[in-house]
């Protein structure tokens, strides 16, 4: 756990866990995270390892309804679960906004994109105040965009009018779920310059989930790695990405383009991701990894805090060593 | 409705139909058949009802174009009351089916996981019912009648409507823009009404249109065993099994109703192709 100084974000031993036979999925295993105003932070991780789930949380929100069963979020200072009502909506729609993966599903195809800009009491937004985001948010032809449906505009321009929509209110906190995702590379860094533009000059605090480690380390101050639900390792993203102490993150960084170092191969990640059924009592990542040491199958590591940096390793930092540290030599940035 | 927004919908239903030459002119079909159905009274072709107002079975002839039945009244006159029954019984129903079909599985599918449960097992029993012995026993409870034909063809259509109604409410429901729509502030019944519900509404036009088809079908099905519209009054249906007891001699008493009903038939599910594209706006060029 990394203790920032003024936390806006505060996860305390979270557990979330999705119905499913026979045994529940548990995308979330005591998790602790902080985060502080003004900064961006990353969630890595592969295909299943609570980084949405994660992100959706801070703002007290699921796609399937699902409420923590253990452990807490505080985000500016209010337990988003226990919100109801009219002060939960209030929250949602002043304290927060969110740009999700897929665009033109983030928008109502049967409302023009001009009708989908709402005031945080659920009345239409004027056009002039509509028009003036779609601007800020580097559309041109703003009278145009705002008379389409979702599917006559493109992807990149769609995310822009997402992106529109979740500024509209200055939210202190911006949280970004696989924003470029559906998007082709050219525009990728355009949404992500734009992304990070709009967080420097509002002073505000934005969450971004990603794949894609090069604009997590590109973009993001913090990172945090997340597998198995948990937090597996989290520090200075430039730190983690150039001298990783957990081997799984080594082991992603082995499996990504662009990291391999010179003459180096890209190394897939052997195995596959754990099944998160109940809580794990030993390192989830243990079968997967070639460092593993009898303990780590027997018992479940601990988290571990050395100045700015987080793991969850039973294995000793220098003892990793240079099996580890080769992940990041071939990365330039 | 603006005059502008109304004007716009009749240059959008016009760009539709003529994109889509066959649904065209199976809406062309539709209408004349039911504007003439509609006029018929006022025509001169005698009434539903007259009995001697030709020679028994009597062949084709100016004041009956389609001949005469076996009682000498103007089959055409039959058959355009017949429509207006089996079109207005089997719309109606529909309706009904539709409206509650349409509203149990939007609440139950949105409000709580129970009522889920309880709708969805519920249809499950109805479509465990053959449609035919479902319209046994509903005539064995309520007799013969356009009563029992309304319910019989209501119970049939409204737990498929039930089924279609629900799926696209789970698919909706979990789309993205509902969330933001959450997140933007705005209220429960607001994305009821602004989000949801134009979403799942071409899913159930669409689904209704088809209904009203298989409504027709199964008027006709009821009438043509006797337990739906009674004599004197006239059904598609009951003019086909008039029409049977003489199809050697007379042919005509069957052909007229048969070719009227498959071509309403026909034309209704076409109308429902092309309808889905024209609600739907991603299918809007």
């Amino acid at each position: 756990m990394i203790e920032i100084k003024q936390p806006i974000i505060e996860v305390r031993d979270l557990v979330v866990e999705y119905k499913s036979h026979p045994l529940p999925v548990r995308a979330l295993d005591a998790v602790d995270f902080t985060a502080s105003a003004d900064e961006t932070v990353g969630f890595v991780g592969e295909s299943g390892s609570g980084k949405s789930t994660l992100a959706m949380a801070l703002g007290g929100v699921s796609r399937s309804g699902v409420r923590p069963s253990r452990g807490s979020v505080q985000t500016f200072g209010r337990d988003v679960f226990a919100l109801r009502g009219q002060d939960r909506r209030r929250f949602l729609s002043e304290d927060i906004g969110f740009v999700f993966q897929n665009p033109i599903g983030s928008l109502d195809p049967t409302r023009r994109i001009g009708h989908q800009f709402f005031t945080p009491d659920g009345q239409p937004l004027n056009e002039k105040r509509v028009e003036e985001l779609l601007s800020s948010v580097g559309l041109e032809d703003t009278g145009r965009i705002m008379a389409s449906f979702p599917h006559e505009v493109s992807g990149g321009m769609a995310q822009r009018v997402c992106i529109a929509m979740a500024i509209s209110v200055n939210p202190p906190l911006l949280i970004a779920d696989e924003p470029t995702a559906a998007l082709d590379a050219s525009v990728k860094t355009q949404i992500l310059d734009l992304l990070t533009e709009l967080r420097a000059r509002a002073r505000s605090t934005l969450i971004l989930v990603s794949h894609d480690l090069h604009s997590v380390r590109k973009y993001c101050d913090r990172v945090c790695v997340m597998y198995g639900g948990r937090i597996v390792e989290a520090g200075p993203s430039r730190d983690v990405f150039d001298c990783p102490r957990h081997p799984y993150t080594a082991a992603l960084l082995r499996s990504i383009p662009g990291f391999e170092g010179p003459g180096g191969r890209i190394e897939p990640i052997p195995g596959y991701p754990p099944s998160l059924n109940g809580q794990a009592s030993n390192c989830t990542f243990a079968p997967r990894c070639a460092l593993q040491i009898p303990v780590c199958r027997e018992n479940r590591p601990p988290v571990s805090v050395e100045g700015d940096r987080t793991k969850c390793c039973w294995l000793p930092g220098n003892e990793i060593g240079m099996e580890i540290s080769q992940a990041g030599r071939g990365y330039h940035a | 409705m603006s005059i502008e927004a109304t004007m716009k919908f009749f240059v959008r239903l016009r760009r539709a139909m003529l994109s889509d030459t066959v649904s065209a002119v199976a809406a062309v079909v539709l209408v004349l058949i039911l504007l003439i159905s509609i006029f018929g009274p006022f025509l001169p072709i005698g009434k539903p009802d007259q009995i001697g107002f030709g020679p028994r079975l009597g062949g084709w002839s100016w004041s009956a174009p389609m001949g005469t039945d076996q009682l000498g009244r103007s089959v055409l006159a039959r058959v355009l009351q017949g429509i207006r029954v089996t079109f207005v019984l089997s719309t109606v129903s529909v309706a009904i089916a539709g409206l509650a079909g349409a509203l149990v599985g939007i609440s139950a599918t949105y409000f709580h996981r129970l009522a889920d449960e309880v709708a969805s097992r519920t249809a499950d029993i109805m479509f465990a019912f053959p449609p035919i012995l479902l319209g046994f026993l509903v005539v064995a409870i309520f007799r013969p009648g356009v009563t029992s034909a309304m319910a019989v063809i209501a119970l049939i259509t409204f737990p498929t409507m039930l089924r279609v109604v629900r799926a696209s409410t789970l698919s909706v429901m979990r789309r993205d823009f509902m969330l933001v729509a959450e997140i933007s502030g705005v209220s429960f019944v607001d994305r009821i009404f602004r989000h949801l519900l134009p979403n799942v509404a071409n899913v159930i036009v669409v689904q209704t249109i088809y209904s009203i088809s298989l409504g027709m079908l199964i008027e006709s099905s009821l009438s043509f065993l006797g337990l739906g519209v009674q004599p004197p009054a006239a059904s598609l249906g009951s003019l086909l099994r008039d029409g049977a007891t003489y199809l050697e001699i007379a042919p005509w008493l069957s052909v007229g109703p048969g070719i009227i009903l498959a071509l309403s038939i026909m034309s209704i599910n076409l109308v429902g192709d092309a309808t889905r594209s024209f609600v739907d706006p991603t299918y809007r060029f």
